[in-house]
């Protein structure tokens, strides 16, 4: 509700020379102290300083001023300021407007009369526009003290942790039936040399015995609605046919299952049954029937896993479950996936069995894989006396796969041949590379490392890989020696480009965040705020976001769990007032707002036949406000009154202007400006 | 699709028996292909460079003359005149600068070339027409079904190198053939004619193309690695498609006999002249006399396994 | 090359090559000098400079080192390189621009009488049209 401000103050800002060098603003002071219209006309080097806050202060207690206008800078840096300057003196704080005339004025101008113009036009808009503003109160709404994360590889483990130990439950979704994601799977980790599995299970293990942590695992989410501080997620789980709290992990099931699929966990490696534990330190440590390959449930074709177990924990009637969560913050640690080699024509589209990529190798070089860390060919068993590893396989090569580098593959690459030649006594490996990519504390030492042990890097890309006598003959360049070089090998790796987890949109959609072209989830600010998704309670960390290795990744989980626990930490969240509003006697139910609302804001209520704001989720942007037919809905601090109270001062209410440009002394009355060519002359004069 | 089959310069003169086996098969599956009417050389070669752009005319000018002549398609066996007029005609659909280039000019010429005889005004060409190669046509106009059925002497036995070359495939955005690294259409058309296609790595090398006139020693050596890998493969024969392909893998070969010890001939033929073959014609309608390495003992194996009298 | 690469001053440079960029129609400095088209290059063993070589060259705009190196005259024109680089540079298009520079600078370097007789019996036609056209006049 609109109550017109009666006492305005103006106070003018010189901002040291930055304002006062190009617009006259003493000139402006006196014009408008003249005109006697303003209760309080100041101006000031500094406004935003001690001094000048307290100038602003002073006039408002003592003039009893119920509405303010700076005349400073961008409202981006002090807004803030001097909306708590009123609010300290007693006003409201959204009676307070700024006139920006540096950024739109002096920064943008040369010092002529016109500069000085323009900055009172400017002014006297602000003046029209706090005239009709309205004394709005912030918008609380509560916060839910629990949190969701989303993805429970090391990123998403890490970020519920740190968040439990804050003290606030957490809710771990993860889709595949155990947590670890992809680093679970490695071998030995750069530049430690860690046991990547040594290092892990302990956080999975913590996780999963955290009492302030619900893990669901072989579920999705499936569903989310709501806002910062109060989101409502459904997460379906999918049936596993096995009761989690009755397994007991024997195994008598996967012995008798005739069904023999390849392993996702193992890479094709090896084989795993029907029903299964994808890997034996899987967190939950119980079995899962993939109903996908199973010979059938309805009707029944085997049945024998069932029969076979003694603690009676697999039944086959378990049905998809929807289970509701109420959270405050959402965490998304979706991770990656690798980019598939059959995309690779040169390197035979993943149909030469003796070409793998980074993964599989670390399941073949993995202490506790499928061939115990012995490093032998997938076609015939044999171990390979020379390796060729290729780096950015479908990395950096934006006309034809990604664009982009994918970090991670000069670090493991290396490593990777490290590994092999200390396995294999008088192996020999060679690395074709473009550049190498050492960019972390001890990774350029660790890559010195892998020359000083014998490894061959040979700088250029590989042009064609095909299979001759048992051999696959690499058909590369050396580009430092000069000329193309062929190398037999007996078994390729090909460092294949990092992209985001397969189905990374369909969840960014439910979400309603941001991605990049590339897929992965926009960050706020690439630089300052990168663990914060655009949309406000949605927090975001490891390789969902982009690129990383496993330091990184921990960090920035953690990050994004700080930011959790400042959200969470409060009892409600304040928000600006400044959201559409509807007056609903003129809204004629055309429904127009709840198509172009952008944040699902525009509610529709049938009984009323209207559509309301949802203030909590609306970020006023305005779009409702400006497409509304019946002009219905408006925008408190924008209101169409407040708009057309602006145009029609720049249009009509600057005497000064054309005082000082036209030289005709008397102010115009509006219905006296006649469209001819005369009319035209302020706004060239102000270019 | 109503198309006019474009032979080219060097099917009508060095390579007599691809257009003569090409036209005989056509017959033998009951079919017909009528040469473009008027049709003058295609160029070979794509420009490369911003400012050849001349070099467009010859094969704007013809695929112009097969609209005209109510094709909505063109047909050829050749890769280079494949490769240079479906690429040209790529030019002439997406690139407006050489489109209004070449059809200014064309227009211009028509008119005052043999300017006493009236004819028509240039109607402007911008990419009507399709251009495809034979294995295309024989893929999708007869259908490799109906060629498989029309098989009268299934080559069973014969063991073959698929050689497709490099005009055939690349530059791949432009010719969408087949997918460059791993091509299909030849080794399909190959089993589908009852042969038995080897996995075949050097199928997409280049054979040295023309510099086995300029730089014969350089191409003499790229002609014999892409031999001996089919050779040491076990194959039979080598298949080509291309007259270039042809000349530089056949008639090379006593020279390599010459430089290379542990080198051995293997014959080399034309699809063409094994569909013919496969669908029931003579040898002697072949023209294999004038294969350096003589083809006929190879074929003759498969005369006798299948026991069909020619 | 075994001398230093003398890098010629900059508006040299840089007019030499954007004349090869513009002539080929080719993103010359978007090339990483990656190699890809080197190995893949059926000719590259027998060039003097290899094909990325012929690009770096072209980038530092040494149009007389490239215009009077063999290498742009081994290059049969199957795209090879081409169709693999990552920045989908045409080197082939590169060595054409090249040639057409070298035709108004270095004396012909082929023509009719550099055909063998045996090559003028039986060599196709196609042959010789596009001996022409790539390496002749």
């Amino acid at each position: 509700m609109s109550q017109p401000a009666q006492r305005i103050g103006l106070f003018i800002c010189h901002c040291g020379r930055n304002i006062a060098d190009t617009v006259d603003v003493e000139d402006l002071a006196r014009v408008f102290r003249e005109e006697g219209e303003l209760t309080v006309v100041e101006h000031y080097t500094y406004l935003c300083s001690d001094p000048g806050q307290n100038l602003i202060l002073n006039a408002i207690k003592s003039k009893r001023l119920d509405g303010v206008v700076i005349a400073s800078c961008s409202p981006i840096l002090h807004e803030e300021t001097f909306r708590a300057v009123a609010e300290a003196g007693g006003m409201n704080k959204y009676k307070v407007d700024i006139a920006n005339i540096r950024e739109q004025c002096s920064w943008v101008h040369d010092r002529t009369p016109e500069t000085t113009n323009k900055a009172e036009s400017i002014i006297r808009a602000s003046i029209a526009k706090v005239r009709h503003s309205q004394q709005l109160q912030p918008i609380k709404s509560p916060v839910v003290k629990r949190a969701l994360v989303i993805g429970a590889g090391v990123a998403g483990i890490q970020a519920a942790l740190d968040i439990a130990t804050a003290g606030i439950e957490v809710v771990l979704v993860e889709k595949n039936p155990s947590i670890g994601g992809h680093m679970a799977q490695l071998s030995e980790t750069f530049p430690t040399f860690d046991c990547s599995q040594c290092i892990l299970t302990p956080k999975m293990v913590e996780a999963s015995r955290n009492p302030l942590i619900s893990l669901y695992t072989y579920s999705e989410v499936e569903q989310v609605s709501g806002s910062m501080g109060d989101f409502h997620v459904k997460i379906r789980e999918k049936p596993r046919y096995v009761y989690t709290d009755k397994c007991t992990s024997c195994g008598d099931c996967t012995r008798v299952c005739p069904v023999v699929v390849p392993s996702e966990f193992d890479m094709g490696l090896q084989s795993r049954k029907a029903i299964y534990i994808p890997f034996p330190q899987a967190v939950p440590a119980v079995y899962t029937l993939d109903v996908d390959n199973c010979l059938g449930l309805f009707p029944l074709a085997c049945g024998k896993c069932r029969d076979a177990c003694g603690a009676k924990a697999i039944n086959y009637d378990m049905k998809p479950k929807i289970f509701e969560e109420h959270v405050g913050a959402i965490v998304v640690a979706t991770g990656f996936d690798l980019y598939p080699m059959n995309n690779l024509g040169e390197y035979g589209y993943d149909k030469i069995a003796d070409v793998i990529d980074g993964l599989y190798f670390e399941r073949l070089v993995s202490a506790s894989g499928p061939t115990l860390g012995v490093v032998r060919r997938p076609s015939d068993g044999k171990i390979p006396k020379e390796i060729v590893f290729i780096q950015c396989a479908g990395s950096r090569e934006p006309e034809r796969h990604k664009g982009y580098c994918s970090k991670i593959c000069c670090m493991y690459t290396a490593k990777q041949a490290m590994l092999y030649q200390r396995r294999v006594p008088g192996g020999q490996s060679y690395i074709f590379y473009i550049d190498v990519r050492a960019g972390g504390r001890d990774y350029e030492e660790f890559y010195r490392r892998a020359l000083d042990e014998g490894v061959i890097y040979i700088r250029g890309k590989v042009s064609k890989v095909y299979q001759e006598d048992g051999k696959i003959v690499v058909r590369g360049a050396d580009t430092l020696a000069g000329g193309p070089v062929e190398v037999k090998a007996d078994m390729v790796v090909l460092a294949t480009a990092m992209e985001p987890s397969r189905g990374i949109k369909d969840t960014a959609h439910k979400l309603g965040i941001q991605c990049t072209a590339d897929g992965w989830v926009r960050e706020i600010h690439p630089k300052l705020r990168p663990v914060e998704a655009v949309t406000p309670g949605i927090y975001l960390a490891g390789t969902a976001q982009g690129p990383k290795d496993i330091p990184e990744t921990v960090a920035q989980a953690s990050g994004a769990a700080s930011k959790v626990i400042g959200l969470l930490s409060r009892s409600e969240i304040t928000k600006d007032p400044l959201v559409a509003v509807v007056e609903e006697e003129h809204c004629v139910g055309c429904k127009m707002c709840l198509m172009q609302c952008p944040f699902s804001a525009r509610e529709w209520v049938e009984d009323r036949h209207v559509a309301v704001v949802n203030a909590v989720l609306c970020e006023g942007c305005g779009v409702c406000a400006a497409g509304c037919p019946s002009g219905a809905t408006t925008q408190a601090g924008f209101t169409n009154q407040q708009i057309y109270a602006q145009l029609a001062a720049l249009l009509y209410e600057s005497p000064g202007m054309i005082h000082r440009t036209l030289g005709i002394n008397d102010p115009i009355r509006p219905d006296e400006i006649a469209v001819n060519e005369t009319d035209t002359e302020p706004v060239k004069a102000l270019k | 699709m109503k198309v006019g089959y474009y032979p080219g310069c060097t099917l009508k003169g060095k390579a007599k028996s691809l257009d003569d086996t090409t036209m005989l098969a056509v017959r033998l599956l009951g079919n017909e292909l009528v040469e473009i009417p008027d049709w003058t050389c295609c160029g070979a070669t794509t420009p490369l460079t911003e400012t050849k752009i001349a070099n467009l005319i010859a094969q704007t000018r013809l695929l112009a003359k097969t609209r005209d002549a109510g094709y909505e398609g063109l047909v050829t066996t050749c890769p280079f005149c494949f490769s240079t007029l479906k690429r040209a005609n790529k030019s002439l659909r997406d690139d407006s600068l050489k489109r209004r280039r070449m059809n200014t000019y064309l227009a211009e010429d028509q008119r005052l070339r043999d300017y006493e005889i009236p004819k028509p005004a240039w109607e402007e060409y911008s990419g009507q027409v399709k251009v495809l190669h034979m294995l295309e046509w024989l893929r999708d106009e007869i259908g490799f079904e109906y060629i498989s059925r029309a098989v009268r002497r299934p080559l069973s036995d014969l063991r073959v190198a698929p050689f497709y070359g490099c005009q055939l495939l690349r530059p791949s955005e432009d010719l969408a053939l087949c997918d460059p690294e791993n091509p299909v259409i030849l080794e399909d058309f190959l089993r589908v004619i009852g042969a038995d296609t080897l996995d075949f790595p050097a199928r997409i090398d280049c054979c040295g193309s023309y510099l086995s006139i300029a730089k014969p020693s350089a191409a003499l050596r790229a002609s014999f690695r892409i031999l001996d890998a089919a050779r040491r493969l076990g194959a039979d024969a080598i298949i080509v498609t291309c007259p270039l392909c042809f000349y530089n893998l056949d008639s090379a070969q006593p020279r390599m006999l010459a430089e290379f010890a542990d080198f051995r001939t293997i014959p080399v033929l034309y699809f063409t002249q094994l569909l013919a073959f496969a669908l029931g014609s003579p040898m002697e309608l072949l023209g294999l006399d004038s294969h350096t390495v003589d083809p006929k003992p190879v074929l003759m194996k498969i005369k006798r396994t299948a026991g069909v009298e020619p | 090359m075994n001398r230093t690469i003398v890098i010629p001053e900059v508006d040299i440079r840089r007019k030499s090559a954007a004349r090869i960029a513009e002539l080929s129609g080719q993103n010359i400095a978007g090339c990483i000098q990656c190699g890809k088209c080197t190995a893949g290059c059926m000719f590259a063993y027998e060039m003097d400079l290899d094909p990325h070589q012929v690009v770096r060259l072209s980038q530092l705009g040494m149009v007389d080192e490239l215009v009077n190196s063999e290498a742009i005259w081994y290059c049969a024109t199957c795209f090879t390189c081409g169709n693999r680089c990552p920045v989908k540079i045409d080197i082939a298009a590169v060595s054409e621009a090249l040639r057409l520079i070298a035709y108004r600078t270095c004396p012909e370097k082929f023509g009719p009488d550099h055909v063998s007789d045996y090559d003028a019996q039986n060599a196709p036609q196609q042959a010789l049209v596009s001996l022409y056209r790539k390496l002749g006049i």
